[in-house]
């Protein structure tokens, strides 16, 4: 679990979702990358229920609950600014004994899926974020492997993200203003993803005349 | 093989003189044909054409019988090449037609070839590489046991107390780097040195002598399954594997065999520049990853920062 930043990537003028995504993975297979197999992140929402609101009528809190291939045995369940919780795969049976208190927003249900590459150190994941049957965009997940601080290698890993990445290098993500020196957890990759997929719902579909 | 080797019996000398022989005689059997060829020349009288033809073949008969008794006095003094193989049992492998599918023999040669090439540089090399000692032991290699070795034996039988003592003053040397000392196996002390966040270093000790070192990572694990430091597997990281190497260079760079305190202070002082080594660009070229590494190499004097490429 070394310093990760997770960003999107905006689909190139006049291509699709999928072409986008290849221009970048050639990108990275002429710098020398290596393919190592897909990645799955998905994320599901679930509403606190209308009977647990009590009487101070307090908004209902959004709960996402997700998975990270990379972690195949864990799930997260994050709060949007609040606690994560990183719990053995079995928390999902009991999401669905606490259904009293946890509706599950099905239709809101949105993943990411792509190939994962390795260069050096780096371990390079570039997906395709889907909400149901439709492709919203693109999402690219840059981790260094080696570091654990997440300000000590900021400028190495935009560096290395311009070599690929070009004009759209992401800036510094929220959850590492937030750190200072502590060591990086994979919790905060998940809050990243929870960001993006966040900032994907809210965008504009693409253009159906890129789509197909 | 053979080469460059005269095989016992064959006069080399004799030989060439036999083949210049063959060919004299041959061209005196031309000349014999020849003249048979042209018949009797024009003369006045017949007798005279006769005479002459008859002079003429009779002269060529004999110069064709005097190359033949030189050739032959010649090949007795050449005498036979020796029926046993100078090549002995490797020779034997060259009698083998399949020349195409089985190339034993011409296999064999070169790889002979190769290891006297071989050998004849490891011996250059082991030349060169002797007048620069890198020894650190206290004997020498071939002293005489009754001879006393030159280098003070002392500092390689020292107390572990002091060593420890030594390993704690540095440990409150430098405020990032901890020191933690253990002796899992006999009295060699194991060094386990935590670099602020960045990295983990095992320092495997001969008393105060620095041994080896292990560069890993500060996530890594450090302790074997019974929980003994281990010495032996490698970092994960492709950048930790550089940094050991350089490490190991370092250790064969501070060398004092009279004062190792003073190499282990100065070992210390060099690894902790690396408590910047995400942070620090390269001083040469100026960028952070050079082939997805960042700078590694630590100069041994100025501490600077450089990619191990770009170093001078």
């Amino acid at each position: 679990m070394g310093v990760t930043c997770v960003s999107q990537m905006p689909v190139a003028e006049g291509k699709s979702v999928q072409q986008t995504v290849e221009i970048l993975t050639r990108k990275l297979e002429l710098l020398g990358a290596e393919k190592q197999g897909t990645f799955c992140v998905d994320c599901e929402t679930y509403h606190t229920a209308a009977s647990t609101m009590g009487n101070q009528g307090q908004a209902g809190k959004l709960m996402y609950v997700m998975h990270n291939s990379e972690y195949p045995l864990s799930c997260f369940a994050l709060f949007e600014n609040g606690p994560c919780l990183i719990a053995d795969a079995n928390f999902d049976v009991l999401m669905v004994k606490l259904k009293g208190f946890f509706q599950n927003a099905k239709a809101n249900k949105i993943e990411s899926r792509g190939t994962r590459y390795q260069y050096c150190d780096f371990l390079v994941k570039v997906g395709t974020v889907t909400m149901g049957p439709s492709a919203r965009g693109i999402s690219v997940e840059v981790e260094y492997c080696p570091c654990v601080v997440a300000n000590d290698c900021w400028n190495l890993l935009m560096e290395f993200m311009q070599s690929f990445m070009g004009n759209h290098t992401p800036g510094n993500p929220s959850v590492f203003g937030n750190k200072h020196d502590n060591i990086y957890s994979p919790g905060d990759t998940m809050a990243q993803y929870m960001e993006l997929f966040n900032k994907i719902r809210k965008q504009q579909q693409v253009p159906v005349a890129g789509i197909r | 093989m053979a080469e460059g080797v005269l095989s016992p019996g064959v006069n080399l000398e004799a030989f060439s003189q036999a083949i210049a022989a063959i060919q004299a005689l041959r061209s005196s059997v031309t000349r014999v044909f020849d003249c048979l060829k042209d018949g009797m020349r024009n003369k006045e009288t017949l007798e005279g054409r006769e005479k002459s033809f008859v002079a003429c073949f009779q002269e060529s008969l004999h110069s064709v019988s005097r190359d033949l008794s030189e050739l032959e006095r010649l090949s007795n003094l050449v005498g036979k090449p020796s029926e046993n193989h100078p090549l002995h049992n490797s020779g034997l492998l060259s009698l083998d037609p399949v020349q195409d599918k089985t190339p034993l023999y011409s296999q064999l040669l070169q790889a002979y070839k190769w290891s006297n090439k071989l050998q004849y540089h490891a011996g250059l090399a082991s030349g060169l590489l002797n007048q620069q000692s890198l020894k650190r032991s206290a004997n020498q290699m071939g002293v005489s046991a009754k001879r006393r070795p030159k280098a003070q034996p002392t500092t390689l039988v020292l107390p572990p107390q002091y060593v420890d003592d030594v390993i704690s003053r540095i440990d409150r040397m430098f405020p990032e780097m901890s020191i933690h000392l253990s002796r899992p196996n006999g009295t060699s002390a194991m060094l386990l040195v935590t670099l602020g966040k960045v990295l983990k270093v095992i320092v495997v000790m001969r008393s105060l002598f620095i041994d080896r070192t292990i560069v890993k990572g500060y996530h890594e694990n450090v302790y074997t399954e019974d929980g003994k430091v281990d010495i032996w597997s490698k970092s994960n990281y492709q950048v930790f594997q550089k940094v050991t190497d350089h490490a190991t260079t370092a250790l064969l760079h501070y060398q004092l065999p009279q004062m190792p305190d003073v190499v282990v202070r100065s070992f210390m002082t060099w690894l902790r520049s690396y408590i910047k080594l995400f942070q620090a660009p390269c001083q040469r070229c100026g960028k952070f990853l050079q082939d997805g590494l960042p700078p590694t190499w630590r100069d041994f004097r100025t501490l600077e920062a450089f990619h191990d490429t770009c170093r001078q």
